[in-house]
């Protein structure tokens, strides 16, 4: 059992960063555990722009906030005193993203939740973190909630839902 | 020197009257300027302007003015042609604004996509002299599936027995065609009541306007599953029934079972969704999958496959 690898998902937001924080303060720099922070590509809709040249631009921009966002989790991390070599990053690319550069793994943009428990399981993380945004009944009905499918999706591993 | 108007109509209109001879525009870009008597030049054809296209909501008027309603002037026959307009706005569903844009690209896709498919607006795309991508589409010769529901003049329980076995055989081809869109990985992302219709020549429904898109990443295809829910309550109840009409129904001493807040759908809180205490006729199944939309709700549909597995077990109930 790996109870000591944690992946943590991050997807730029308040609420990923109450679970860098929820995980910071829980640790508290002890020793032993090995933590990823998860970013999925979601791409910006492509139909919400005018031209591909637009769109693609977006894509980088969008890129450029996670990998600092990652960046800037990984030192929250590190300074709490966890060694920086059991803090790793990962950014899981979109398989349509224009920058593609043809990794093992893509996310096909149907599920971020899928995509997340993906990792976890190929990557035997026992627990996941994720932050919640605590959407209404309808809003979760219409838009779906990351947190709430891998709840429902998760199996094999422990689940931290931080509100 | 290019054909003005009046060389054009000349050429291809010659006995079609017009009050107003307006300009010729290759390039639609100021879609505002364009109106009746202009004529829009795309790809060599000729679309003489009739006017904006008009939607018409709750008694209120409300101009659509990059939508031309036109005369093709080489066929004679009339053409819809959807300019480019780029809209970001806040879609109202009940208390939620979800945020939303008017994509021409996404619909001329769909458009390719659904070529020769009886079940959805045919047209296609075509770039005008600027690039701008306008959708030229074929009028559908129908009517809204809601007014010609509403037009049966009969009762509910006879509208149930006689109507709706029919209806409900249609609208699962329509929902079909809807999950064939899914599979390729596009939404309509505009279901409601006016935008399917009933053809005049083979009363078959055809889904009309897809140019909305959203930003949804986790459940891409919730706001089409619940479109056609609502599509659903009112095919089902012959309209929609708020708080006031069932007080009235209780008024004119039916006996009907205490309305609770949860019986009313998720979003619309002002509509009905369970249905059966108001006609309990109403099949188990086909009020159960009503109840999936309703505020009392804990599971919803994921898939265009749960929707449709539950919706042909409901036309073999009221068969």
């Amino acid at each position: 059992m790996d109870t000591n690898k944690i992946l943590i998902a991050a997807d730029g937001s308040e609420n990923a960063e109450r679970a860098i924080d929820y995980v910071t303060d829980i640790l508290q720099g002890a020793a032993g555990f090995h933590i990823k922070l998860l970013s999925i590509e979601h791409l910006p809709d492509r139909d919400f722009f005018a031209d591909d040249t637009a769109w693609k631009d977006a894509c980088v921009k969008n890129r450029e906030k996670l990998i600092a966002f990652l960046a800037h989790g990984k030192e929250r991390l590190t300074k709490s005193g966890i060694p920086e070599k059991q803090v790793q990053t990962d950014y899981v690319e979109s398989c349509h993203s224009p920058l593609a550069e043809k990794p093992d793994y893509c996310s096909r943009g149907t599920s971020i939740a899928l995509d997340i428990l993906h990792v976890a399981k190929t990557e035997r993380f026992k627990t996941v973190v994720i932050g919640r945004r605590g959407v209404s009944k309808a809003e979760e009905f219409m838009f779906g909630s990351v947190s709430n499918r891998i709840i429902h999706a998760g199996s094999d591993c422990t689940i931290w839902v931080v509100q | 020197m290019s054909e003005t108007v009046k060389q054009i109509l000349d050429r291809l209109y010659p006995d079609g009257y017009l009050g107003r001879l307006g300009k010729v525009y290759t390039d639609t870009s100021d879609f505002m300027r364009i109106t009746g008597g202009d004529v829009i030049v795309l790809a060599g054809e000729h679309y003489l302007v009739l006017r904006d296209e008009v939607e018409r909501s709750f008694g209120v008027e409300d101009p659509k003015y990059w939508v031309k309603r036109c005369r093709h002037l080489e066929s004679g026959e009339r053409r819809i042609l959807k300019l480019v307009f780029y809209e970001t706005f806040s879609l109202s569903m009940g208390d939620m604004k979800i945020p939303c844009y008017r994509s021409p690209r996404k619909e001329a896709r769909i458009l390719d996509l659904v070529r020769n498919d009886p079940r959805f607006m045919q047209g296609f795309p075509a770039a005008d002299e600027a690039g701008n991508n306008v959708r030229v589409l074929y009028v559908v010769q129908g009517k809204r599936l809601d007014n010609w529901i509403d037009d049966l003049d009969v009762d509910h329980p006879t509208y149930f027995q006689t109507h709706l076995p029919g209806i409900l055989e249609k609208f699962i081809v329509s929902c079909q065609a809807i999950n064939d869109l899914h599979k390729m990985g596009e939404k309509h992302g505009d279901i409601r009541r006016d935008h399917l219709w009933v053809t005049y020549d083979t009363g078959d429904y055809v889904w009309i306007d897809f140019d909305y898109t959203f930003n949804f990443h986790e459940n891409p295809f919730g706001l089409d599953i619940f479109g056609l829910g609502g599509l659903l309550l009112y095919i089902v109840g012959k309209g929609f029934y708020s708080h006031e009409e069932v007080r009235q129904l209780i008024d004119r001493n039916r006996k009907i079972p205490a309305i609770e807040p949860e019986d009313f759908l998720l979003v619309f809180k002002n509509r009905l969704a369970n249905l059966q205490k108001i006609f309990p006729y109403i099949p188990d199944a086909v009020n159960q999958m009503l109840l999936h939309f309703s505020s009392g709700s804990r599971v919803y549909y994921e898939t265009m496959d749960e929707f449709l597995q539950d919706l042909t077990t409901c036309l073999k109930q009221v068969k």
